[in-house]
């Protein structure tokens, strides 16, 4: 637990809040290290310290060549012992490296999860809504492990990298400083070559990412609709978008090879470690013809002198991974820096004490946004709902009803206005307490991959086995469920029984009861029921409303003829309100909405056919 | 699971390296198959001759360090000129083959085979949900995979081919500096292809925990809403916190283990380094090697070792691209389905189930079972039952978006496997619960359904459709891409533009999937008036889930598990009073419930 509470204090991100928007470019991957950041400095250490004894081989392989030339009957121990010395002190310390670097890869993977796990826990649901839980998940768990690449792999080639050069060129100076200047100006002049063709770099990884990003549009598009595409098309528009996606990412790959080609395979060659050691061997034999070089320092310059670029390569190679990784960042400290919903109100301690004399539910000049730059999604909405009472949120696609909905367990908060519970706005009360006053069923109920049981006693984990089944038995779900191979604890979801959408609804609804929250949110709670469940589910349903304030969106509207309360929504006003006769007779929106509907309900494909 | 263990686990590399070429130049296509093998044989060429310059240095820097040898120096030196000059002139040609773009306009051609390929593919290997995500991955991603193939290829021949020619040039200078050589490196290969399956089982482990962990996540950000109404979210999400820690004890495992083969790999490379280092220094003091030759040894063998030690860095990504050239011929090798001889047209349009027993891929049980029904021409049938009968499937049968393994369906009398894929789809439209609409215009979303019709008969279909209204009021009307405005239409309206699409195609035969299951009230009415008009002197299939609109239909066909339950019309089904007069009065007891008291 104590690394979780350190996950909490260290969230990377939430320091990195004002300058996320800063620009388009790709963030710096290094700061996502920071939980796990003394473990790779340590390993960052370890292999620069892998690089250096790398060279004290070299170093000691000249000395021994060295001693033999001035002595070639003696055995040259010590040279030779510090040679072996070296060569196990480079390797067991790039190992020690390349662990530690993976065991803190590892170790931030589960710090950034759990970290971005309670963040989900504390944002508001409206923004879990809009990022979808699969996109969110993807970013919990693929996103995460992207960093791999980076934490893992990488950080000790870099170390190398920066150590290795520079070293390597001390060394070089101090053995021969013409030969070291013959070494560095092959690298100078591969590098510089490099750095040429790189200049339009910026604009090419743009070019070729939007190419890309068309490319698996068009795949996704193509695929997905593989039946319509078939049924329709032949392929033709679909497939024609495909191959102009693929067109484009043709040119834009060609484009780069005429631009970049020739400097790129150019400066390849030149950093191969073969021109050096050429280039050296000559000038060496040129130096040493004129009786100005000696062998043991040739050969030393020889040992030492490809090891610049040879460290330098693999970031090269590596450089376009690890910019992938960089939107992997961006992606988590977007998640990390989301709003917390408590940070917008005080929350009173102690248990809260709701005014009896309040309405249930009341909405007091709620307006709504979903964003700053949108029309408001509701606007000027005040209404009350009294305790037991049934209220209807009626109106055309659009209108506000599923965003009333949502505001009452506060997927969102309001831009304007308040909402009160028992005479408490809702912003005060805390997200937990305020869910334990709101239950809501909307159309698709979530079931975990757990036992039958688990998933209703989920709502309250001390119920007992009697009072689950009982539950289960309001729900009308008590049946099906015991027709189960394992009854109560048959495993629902992925790797258990497949459930139809009105069984999953009543299994939401014995959890919901079993919950019993004093107010209910109902959203197009019977979409998804096959008919033969329907009459079972409006069952459930009936018990779960009973003696609850229930607040409802319905599209058919027969079932809120009896409702204590009609809203009847149009473009995010309430434009009329009352029972459902009142209404009717008024021969307002409502009144046209139950005529359509009726119409609707009477309506018979085989009827039409008959007229024609 | 399967497709990882059927994976060789330890071909040996000349044969790995015959398969992998064999499956590259089947991905680049004829036209480039030789270009391709010109190009690998070039660059390992050049890895060989960089071997022998390589074992050059050895005559070379013994002559110079000898007084008076400056002269075999100085021919020496012209030799390594030259094998350099030519390996560098081979490896830019090889290399020619990426850089002069013919790398990727052969996988730009190979996607374009694969897209091909997936119109022609039977629709149940695309709809399966792994399948078919695996598909989009190989279309989205494998060339990228082809890209590097040349520049890994270059780097292993460098770690493999290189040292090899060093230690058989270095045997001409000097024989037991050869062997030794010839000892050490090159053996490596086969010790980490012996290796090779303990880092397979490393990766397994990890993968199994992978995914685990990404179900688990899934199921916690979808179950969030429920989570933290219980008050189990975030910090008391115990179970999940438990996956994590479980997946990085693992990941501290699995990264144990596959390290071994690398740790012995390098291992045999440090030893080996110890082992000439010892061996040569013996050798001089004994007088019978030149100190200097022992200096260009180590610098022979310090230039050896350094690909050497990240070779397992590139089998890593020659594996990524054995896996993807798999999954490439598997996706190539896929076969359309068959065919019938000889190829027929129905001249008229009733549609007959005889006997048809079908039983999905994977499935235990069938999905449908000995089947039979006669819909004849114009005439409206209606598929009811539970979810999960198979009223779907038998549409899908219909579309022949797979075959039945029992039984026939026919059209016209034709079988349906003698009729072409292309003239089939020509037959019938469909209409679906999920609508699909494209990235492009309106306009041309309506199009897709007759690409020949005219701007008027378009409008037509669009009026008939009840789309025409909303159409106009769009920002840019007909030209309105659908990409970006998609989701400020209403289901209802999108519903209507999928049906415009369905009219204006004509097929004679219309199947009708719950076009208004998921519908508000005023967009169904408007779909259900655009369905009339579509509706009209067709063959007609529907699956509905509310009763009450089928009433009319000349055809109700109760299917319950697979098997026809009961047929007939609406009234006599209820006469009946079997499965269907029981839905009935589940459905009327629902319409009558109100939620006040």
């Amino acid at each position: 637990m104590a690394v979780s509470a350190q996950a909490g204090t260290e969230a990377p991100g939430a320091a990195a809040v004002p300058d996320r928007r800063a620009g388009r470019k790709p963030p710096s991957p290094w700061r996502i290290l920071k939980p796990v950041q003394g473990q790779i400095r340590l390993a960052m250490a370890i292999s620069a310290g892998s690089a250096l004894a790398a060279l004290g081989v070299m170093v000691s392989l000249m000395l021994v060549i060295r001693a033999l030339l001035e002595r070639p009957d003696t055995m040259p121990w010590a040279a030779l012992g510090a040679a072996a010395l070296c060569t196990v002190a480079a390797y067991a310390a790039r190992l020690g490296a390349f662990n530690q670097a993976h065991y803190a890869a590892f170790r931030l993977e589960r710090i950034l999860r759990i970290g971005l796990a309670n963040r989900l826990a504390r944002v508001s649901l409206g923004y879990v809504e809009a990022q979808g839980a699969g996109a969110l998940a993807k970013v919990i768990h693929d996103d995460v492990k992207a960093l791999h690449v980076f934490v893992a792999d990488s950080t000790p080639l870099y170390a190398r990298a920066y150590v290795t050069p520079v070293v390597t060129f001390a060394l070089l100076l101090l053995f021969d400083w013409r030969l070291a200047l013959v070494a560095l100006a092959v690298l100078a002049l591969g590098w510089g070559i490099l750095r040429g063709a790189q200049r339009r770099r910026r604009d090419m990884v743009r070019a070729y990412n939007a190419a890309r990003e068309k490319v698996s549009a068009a795949v996704v598009e193509y695929v997905q609709a593989m039946p319509v595409v078939r049924n329709f098309d032949s392929g033709q528009s679909s497939f024609g978008r495909y191959q102009a996606a693929l067109d484009g990412y043709l040119a834009v790959m060609l484009d780069w090879y005429r631009a970049a080609g020739f400097p790129a395979r150019f400066s390849w060659l030149m950093l191969g470690p073969m021109p050096t050691l050429t280039l050296v061997l000559g000038a060496g034999l040129w130096l040493s013809a004129m009786g100005d070089l000696s062998v043991p320092r040739w050969l030393g310059v020889l040992l030492a002198c490809t090891g610049m670029a040879e460290a330098m390569m693999p970031m090269m190679m590596l450089r376009h991974m690890i910019e992938k990784v960089g939107l992997s960042v961006a992606r988590i400290e977007e998640v990390m820096a989301a709003p917390d919903l408590d940070a917008a109100g005080a929350m009173p301690p102690g248990p809260l004490a709701f005014d009896p004399a309040a309405p249930a539910l009341r909405f007091d000049r709620v307006r709504f946004s979903y964003a700053p730059d949108l029309p408001p999604a509701l606007d000027d909405v005040s209404f009350e709902v009294a305790r037991g009472s049934v209220t209807a949120l009626v109106g055309p696609s659009g209108a506000g009803k599923t965003t009333v909905a949502r505001l009452v367990p506060r997927f969102w908060d309001v831009t304007a206005g308040k909402i009160e519970i028992g005479g408490h706005d809702i912003r005060t009360i805390g997200a937990e307490p305020l869910l334990q006053q709101v239950a809501f069923v909307f159309q698709e109920s979530f079931l975990f991959a757990d036992t039958i049981a688990a998933n209703i006693r989920i709502g309250r984990p001390e119920a007992t086995e009697a009072e689950v089944i009982a539950a289960a038995r309001a729900a009308q779900a008590h049946d099906f469920i015991t027709a189960l191979p394992q009854g109560y604890e048959t495993r629902a979801g992925e790797r258990g029984v497949f459930l139809s959408g009105g069984q999953r609804q009543r299994i939401a609804i014995a959890r919901a009861l079993l919950q019993d929250r004093p107010v209910l949110v109902l959203d197009e709670a019977t979409a998804f029921a096959d008919p033969e469940n329907e009459a079972e589910l409006i069952a459930a349903l009936s018990e779960l409303m009973r003696g609850r304030t229930v607040i409802m969106v319905a599209h058919r509207l027969a079932t809120i003829r009896d409702a204590d309360q009609i809203l009847v929504f149009e473009r995010g006003r309430i434009v009329e309100r009352g029972r459902h006769a009142a209404l009717v007779g008024q021969g307002g929106l409502y009144a046209r909405l139950w005529q359509n509907y009726e119409t609707a309900q009477n309506w018979s494909l085989g009827a039409a056919r008959e007229g024609i | 699971m399967a497709v990882i263990g059927k994976q060789p686990a330890g071909r040996s590399g000349a044969s790995s390296f015959a398969t992998m070429f064999r499956q590259l130049a089947e991905s680049v296509g004829p036209e480039d198959a030789p270009g391709l093998r010109r190009a690998l044989f070039g660059l390992i060429a050049a890895a060989a001759l960089q071997g022998l310059g390589l074992a050059v240095i050895a005559p070379l820097f013994t002559a110079a360090a000898t007084p008076g040898g400056l002269d075999r120096a100085l021919s020496w030196f012209a030799v390594l000129l030259l094998l350099m000059g030519a390996a560098s002139a081979l490896r830019w040609r090889a290399q020619g083959f990426d850089f002069d773009g013919r790398m990727v306009r052969a996988t730009w051609r190979l996607r374009r085979r694969l897209g091909a390929k997936l119109r022609e593919i039977p629709l149940e290997q695309l709809q399966d949900k792994r399948a078919g995500e695996m598909n989009a991955v190989v279309l989205g991603n494998v060339d990228e995979n082809l890209l590097y193939a040349l520049t890994v290829l270059n780097l292993v021949f460098a770690a493999v081919v290189t040292p090899f020619c060093a230690a058989l040039g270095l045997m001409l200078f000097d024989w037991r500096l050869g062997l030794l050589l010839l000892a050490v490196f090159p053996a490596i290969v086969p010790l980490y292809r012996w290796r090779r399956p303990a880092l397979g089982r490393g990766k397994r482990i990890l993968g199994q925990a992978h995914q685990e962990a990404s179900a688990d996540v899934l199921e916690y950000t979808q179950g969030l809403a429920i989570l933290r109404a219980a008050g189990r979210a975030g910090e008391k999400a115990a179970r999940l916190s438990q996956t994590f820690q479980k997946l990085e004890a693992i990941q501290v495992f699995g990264h144990r283990k596959g390290a071994k083969p690398n740790i012995l790999v390098a291992s045999v490379v440090e030893l080996g380094l110890l082992a000439v280092l010892m061996i040569g220094v013996f050798l001089v003091t004994r007088g019978s090697l030149d100190p200097a030759a022992l200096g260009a040894v180590f610098v022979i063998v310090v230039r050896l070792s350094e690909p050497l030690s990240t070779f397992i860095l590139y089998t890593a990504m020659l594996e990524v691209m054995e896996a993807a050239l798999e999954r490439i011929g598997a996706l190539l090798a896929m076969a359309p389905l068959p065919q019938r001889a000889p190829a027929a047209m129905p001249d008229r349009h009733d549609i007959r189930f005889e006997a048809v027993s079908f039983t999905h891929a994977r499935a235990e049980a069938p999905t449908i079972r000995a089947f039979s029904a006669l819909l004849p021409e114009h005439s409206l049938t209606a598929l009811v039952g539970p979810s999960g009968c198979g009223k779907t499937t038998l549409t899908r049968l219909l579309l022949r978006h797979f075959d039945p393994q029992e039984g026939a369906v026919q059209i016209g009398g034709v079988d349906l496997r003698q009729i072409p894929a292309e003239r089939l789809n020509d037959l019938i439209s469909v209409v679906f619960q999920d609508v699909y609409l494209f990235n492009d215009t309106v306009l041309a979303n309506i199009r897709m359904g007759r690409p020949e019709a005219t701007e008027a008969e378009v409008r037509a279909a669009a009026q008939a459709a009840q789309c025409l209204e909303f159409i106009e009021r769009l920002p840019q009307g007909w030209q309105t891409p659908l990409g970006e405005i998609g989701g400020r239409l209403s289901g209802g309206e999108r519903q209507r533009i999928s049906i415009a699409r369905a009219l204006l195609k004509n097929a004679p035969i219309v199947v009708l999937d719950e076009p208004t299951a998921a519908l508000d009230t005023e967009s169904e009415l408007a779909v259900q008036r655009a369905l009339d008009a579509l509706v009209a002197r067709k063959t007609v299939i529907v699956i509905a889930h509310r009763l009450s609109t089928i009433v009319g239909a000349d055809q109700i066909l109760v299917i319950e598990d697979g098997r026809l339950a009961q047929a007939g019309r609406h009234a006599d089904l209820l006469a009946a009073g079997g499965r269907y007069a029981r839905m009935w009065a589940a459905q009327g007891a629902v319409k009558r419930w109100s939620a006040g008291r």
